[in-house]
């Protein structure tokens, strides 16, 4: 089976193809991916849903090029991550992918504006002045940008991360989990900026959670279970996810 | 009990898990406890070594007699003994208990060695006179050769010949300072080494001794005498003090070597062995700094452990106590291990030191009790003290800061701080400037610059945050965002920064201190000279200390017979008691004097001080209540007493000294002749080459002494200023290096506690190099602070040691600010700022990403 086949009609931004991912050798070693392949289209907002231990931040980070697989490919774009050394990855990262951690995600030394532009500061390049305008009014963080993180409330926090994650028109966001730190009220708004962002400006977003309400502004929820992909629901609802990953509870 | 059992199984697990931590800390302490005890044991080990050098040499020796009285100038610790006869042997000999009497010459005497260089004279004295024939009373042995037996033989101790590359049969020269040709016949030991420390030793027939060491034959320093078997040696000194004339004393074999040996621990040993001390105690002063951030750090980091610990349900006691187990832990190794260093640097020296032409005395390293003791309790005393504050701060932890979010430590820039800082600058400047200008006082001068110190370290955190964004003003533009957050990074927290960089604006302070103070003894030599020495060429040997025999009296006359020259006026110099108290005098023609040196303004006239005028400085007979016509009584060291009248007085004394009289009114009393400078100036339209030349060629005739220009004469007169700076800079080395270590570990602290902030940075894009010039900036930008407020602290004590100087002694001394070397020592803080810098940055940069976003 060779690979570079552009056989999709609709580009993906991000995908793998027969994921592995190992950890450990021997006895203790753990499959953490056992032959995901998945594609993430452009201008979609997916989610990766399944409990504990399914392997889900792995495949985000792998995904990402925060960590490398053990056997298979990921891709960005067009480009086949496994042969990038460190430097590459990290140009990669910082040109092509946006990421929103569930915490920690500003540098406490930078100011709000700061952190947004952080990506495109650190490539050296001056970025899109009206677009990141645009997205300041998105997230609704004008009044705040010269405040420092520990000045913001958490859901702020995280508007912030998001406004950083798409400030240098990414290929795709990664985020793992934003909501996790937040109150209800302040996770719905993070959520429903992500899902504006898409749809008005056809980026395209991957979200980890195990939150079927967060999962629910995604427009397709691809499930994990024990490293391998276990199912896929479009237009989902936090009912139809909830009830989806019942099943999950009972020993299969 | 048990209590106290949980406290320390908490520590030991503690410093099991962050040893890395503790290296920094280890490693400071080692180093200062290591240089402490190094230089005690070698101390107490050259002290016994020259014990028993002294006590092997002399052993032959029963008693000494010598002239009772010795006249000792202000600065000397030696005095200058007035010769005995040596008929006196004669006397000696028949006295009963006697064995045997020799009579001991001693002068100045240099050898030139193969390559035409004088042999020693950097310090130690120089040294020739009679080789005694009687083996037990000559103090040095012959080894190879012969003793010598005709005139121009002569023997020398080991270490000169090899110095001199000198063997036997080789033919040189000796200056006395005339210069004698002299055969080499034989090599000599002094107490089984190669020679007394550093002295050189040059024994000729007595008779030779006498003609050229001497001003008069039949005069020996003093009486080198043997007791009979059976005769103690206080019965011998009893018995030979009976038939002594005035004036004349005997002292046992015993004391002789006792004072021989006080007198290198006072000259040479205590100095040294103070001044290797004073910079153990900067040393351990930089650590200090460094050691009190690594455990406030560390207590910051371990915040939430603690908070946990005292939510269990320990007390503060115990949290206080785990950190000081801690810190006694990391104490007692690194002070045991520094001992044992210490003791290494003292084995190594004396390995090294006569690889280098430096005889240590032969025989084991001495460990004393207190060589051993204060260097450990020192460390321990350091590390714990330096510890007890963060150990405080640990137990003081709210049981509640387990719950709340590790704070970003915004204290030190408060109010109260700056306040106290201001206040205390204002008294130390206050302090200081009454204690130099108004009334000049070296006790307030001292206060007012420790002071200083202190208000430097109490402003530090305030003037960190101002200081580091200057200094980092311009990285941002530079650097980008790279550079800006490293000079945030610095920002974060100002205690820290500004402990950090104490540690190295101290090295730096003392840095520049000496840098200030050389610089300003060499602008005052070059005023001295430029402002008093009106001559056109300096003929001098290169000498320092007692070393070197001077120049020969008799080659003033000899260049100045020369057509080229005007005036060629030599400088000798004689002892005497002026109305009781020792004073050197300057023995020359006055007239010529005048013509070749600005003396300022003169009262009265040099030209007629005939054999029984003095010229004294102005200054000088202030002090002393004379003025022109009175009289005062000179005492020289052949015992006699004249009285001399006041004749001139004049303005200034950096060259001339502060009496002068002529070489008529010496030569009576005159001892070994030499001059110290021979200053010429030539006739108008000589070329000073033309002249240089001219004057070279007489003076190779005479032993060959350096003539120099008037610029090469004032360098040259401050290369031991050079010299010193260098050996101070290296000792320093190891205070910044401690200091360095400093900055190093609070990085990698502050590395580890901003994991999470790190891999975040790397995820959105942050390149390996970029983090790794983040943290090295970082780096650069404390020690640029530190290096900066040491060279501002460092100046200003410069300042006030020059201007107390200035205030306490009678030259007057000039204040210079070397910008060249200031600025060297500013580009070395801060390079050495960025190689501090590059481990942490390294290690930052091998930090996993994935690890740094997913750490709790």
């Amino acid at each position: 089976m060779t690979t570079t086949t552009v056989t999709t009609t609709v580009p993906t931004a991000a995908r793998v193809v027969d994921a592995v991912k190992v950890y450990g050798t021997g006895d203790t070693s753990v499959r953490a991916l056992d032959g995901v392949s998945v594609d993430f289209p452009v201008g979609r907002f997916t989610a990766i849903m399944g409990p504990s231990g399914s392997g889900k931040s792995t495949l985000m980070h792998c995904a990402a090029g925060l960590d490398t697989l053990t056997s298979g490919t990921a891709h960005i774009g067009d480009i086949e991550l496994g042969s990038l050394d460190d430097r590459r990855l990290t140009l990669l990262r910082r040109d092509r992918v946006g990421f929103v951690f569930q915490a920690f995600n500003l540098v406490p030394t930078l100011t709000v504006a700061e952190n947004i532009t952080l990506p495109l500061d650190l490539a050296g390049g001056g970025g899109d002045r009206e677009w990141i305008d645009a997205l300041i009014d998105v997230v609704g963080l004008r009044d705040r940008l010269h405040h420092r993180p520990s000045e913001l409330s958490g859901g702020q926090q995280q508007r912030v991360a998001v406004a950083r994650a798409f400030a240098g028109r990414p290929d795709v966001v990664f985020a793992d989990e934003p909501t996790g730190n937040l109150d209800s009220r302040s996770g719905e708004e993070v959520l429903g900026l992500l899902g504006r962002t898409v749809r008005q400006t056809s980026r395209t977003v991957v979200m980890v959670t195990h939150d079927p309400v967060a999962a629910a502004h995604a427009d397709e929820v691809v499930f994990l279970a024990d490293g391998r992909l276990v199912d896929r629901m479009e237009s989902p609802t936090a009912d139809k996810v909830l009830d989806r990953m019942k099943a999950f509870e009972v020993p299969s | 009990m048990n209590g106290m059992n949980a406290s320390v199984r908490l520590s030991v697990s503690s410093l099991r898990a962050h040893k890395r931590r503790f290296a920094g800390t280890f490693l400071a302490v080692f180093l200062g406890v290591a240089f402490l005890a190094g230089t005690l044991v070698m101390g107490d080990t050259l002290r016994a070594g020259f014990d028993t050098m002294f006590g092997n040499a002399t052993s032959g020796t029963d008693a000494v007699v010598r002239s009772a009285d010795a006249i000792t100038t202000p600065g000397e610790s030696e005095g200058v003994r007035e010769p005995v006869d040596t008929d006196l042997v004669s006397t000696i000999e028949r006295a009963p208990g006697v064995a045997a009497a020799a009579p001991n010459i001693q002068g100045a005497g240099q050898l030139v060695g193969k390559n035409g260089d004088p042999v020693g004279g950097q310090g130690p004295p120089t040294l020739a006179g009679n080789w005694i024939t009687d083996p037990k009373l000559n103090p040095y042995r012959l080894a190879e050769g012969r003793a010598p037996e005709k005139s121009g033989e002569v023997v020398v101790n080991r270490g000169t010949a090899e110095r001199g590359d000198l063997r036997i049969g080789d033919t040189t020269t000796l200056r006395t300072p005339d210069p004698v040709r002299v055969t080499i016949v034989g090599l000599a030991t002094f107490g089984g080494e190669d020679g007394m420390a550093q002295v050189t030793f040059t024994g000729m027939t007595q008779a030779d001794a006498e003609k050229y060491l001497t001003a008069r034959p039949g005069e020996a320093a003093s009486i080198q005498v043997r007791a009979a078997p059976g005769t103690s040696q206080q019965e011998l000194v009893d018995e030979l003090t009976t038939v002594l004339p005035g004036g004349v004393e005997a002292i046992t074999g015993q004391e002789s070597a006792a004072e021989n040996t006080d007198m290198i621990s006072s000259q040479f040993l205590t100095l040294f062995t103070t001044f290797l001390l004073v910079f153990s105690g900067v040393a351990l002063l930089v650590a200090t700094f460094s050691i009190h951030n690594t455990f406030a750090i560390v207590v910051a980091q371990r915040t939430r452990e603690n908070a946990l610990l005292r939510a269990l349900g320990a007390s503060r006691r115990q949290v206080t106590a785990s950190t000081l187990v801690e810190a006694t832990a990391v104490a007692v190794t690194a002070s045991v291990a520094g001992l044992a260093g210490g003791i290494g640097i003292a084995a190594g020296l004396q390995a090294l030191f006569p690889a280098i032409g430096f005889p240590f005395p032969e025989g084991d390293l001495v460990l004393k009790t207190l060589s051993m003791t204060l260097p450990l309790a020192v460390g321990v005393v350091v590390c714990l003290g330096s510890a007890l504050l963060p150990a405080r701060r640990a137990g003081r932890t709210a049981p509640l800061a387990a719950l709340r979010e590790t704070a970003v430590d915004t204290s030190g820039a408060s109010r109260a701080r700056a306040v106290t800082g201001v206040g205390l600058i204002a008294l130390a400047i206050g302090v200081t400037l009454s204690g130099v200008l108004l009334i000049p006082s070296l006790w307030l001068a001292g206060t007012g610059a420790t002071l200083a110190l202190a208000a430097f370290v109490v402003l530090g955190p305030v003037a960190s945050t101002t200081a580091v964004r200057i200094l980092g003003g311009p990285l941002d533009r530079l650097r980008g965002v790279t550079g800006g957050l490293a000079r945030r990074n610095a920002l974060r927290s100002p205690k820290r920064t500004a402990a950090t960089a104490s540690a190295l604006m101290i090295g730096v302070a003392v840095v520049s201190l000496f840098t200030v103070f050389g610089a300003s003894l060499k602008a005052t030599m070059d005023q001295t000279v430029s402002r008093s020495f009106a001559g056109d060429v300096a003929v001098s040997t290169p000498s320092f200390g007692a070393g070197g025999s001077g120049l020969s009296p008799r080659l003033a006359d000899a260049v100045q017979r020369l057509p080229e020259v005007d005036t060629a006026v030599g400088l000798g110099r004689g002892v005497a008691e002026v109305d009781g108290k020792g004073r050197a005098l300057t023995v020359t023609d006055p007239v010529a004097l005048e013509r070749t040196f600005d003396l300022g303004t003169v009262h009265g006239s040099l030209a007629d001080l005939g054999t029984h005028g003095i010229a004294i400085t102005q200054k000088e007979a202030d002090k002393q209540h004379l003025t022109t016509g009175d009289k005062a009584r000179l005492t020289f060291t052949d015992g006699r007493t004249d009285t001399f009248t006041v004749r001139a007085l004049y303005g200034q004394s950096e060259l001339a000294g502060d009496y002068v009289i002529t070489r008529d009114a010496w030569a009576p009393h005159r001892t070994q002749d030499a001059d110290t400078l021979l200053a010429v100036s030539f006739k108008d339209g000589v070329n000073t080459d033309t002249g240089k030349a001219a004057v070279e060629k007489v003076a190779a005739q005479y032993g060959n002494p350096e003539v120099q220009t008037r610029d090469e004469y004032a360098q040259s007169s401050a290369g031991g200023i050079d010299m010193m700076l260098t050996l101070v800079y290296a000792l320093l080395a190891l205070a910044v290096l401690i200091a360095l270590l400093g900055i190093a570990n609070t990085l990698t602290l502050a590395v580890h506690e901003r994991t999470r902030e790190l891999g975040l940075l790397r995820a959105v894009g942050q390149t390996r190099p970029q983090l790794r010039a983040m943290v090295r900036w970082e780096s650069v930008l404390v020690a640029a602070f530190g290096t900066v407020g040491g060279l501002a602290l460092g100046s200003f004590l410069g300042w006030v040691l020059v201007k107390s100087s200035d205030g306490a002694s009678d030259s007057a001394f000039a204040f210079a600010l070397p910008p060249l070397q200031l600025l060297v020592v500013a580009l070395v803080g801060v390079t050495a700022g960025a190689l501090a810098g590059l481990r942490p940055a390294r290690r930052a940069a091998r930090l996993d990403v994935l690890r740094a976003i997913a750490t709790e």
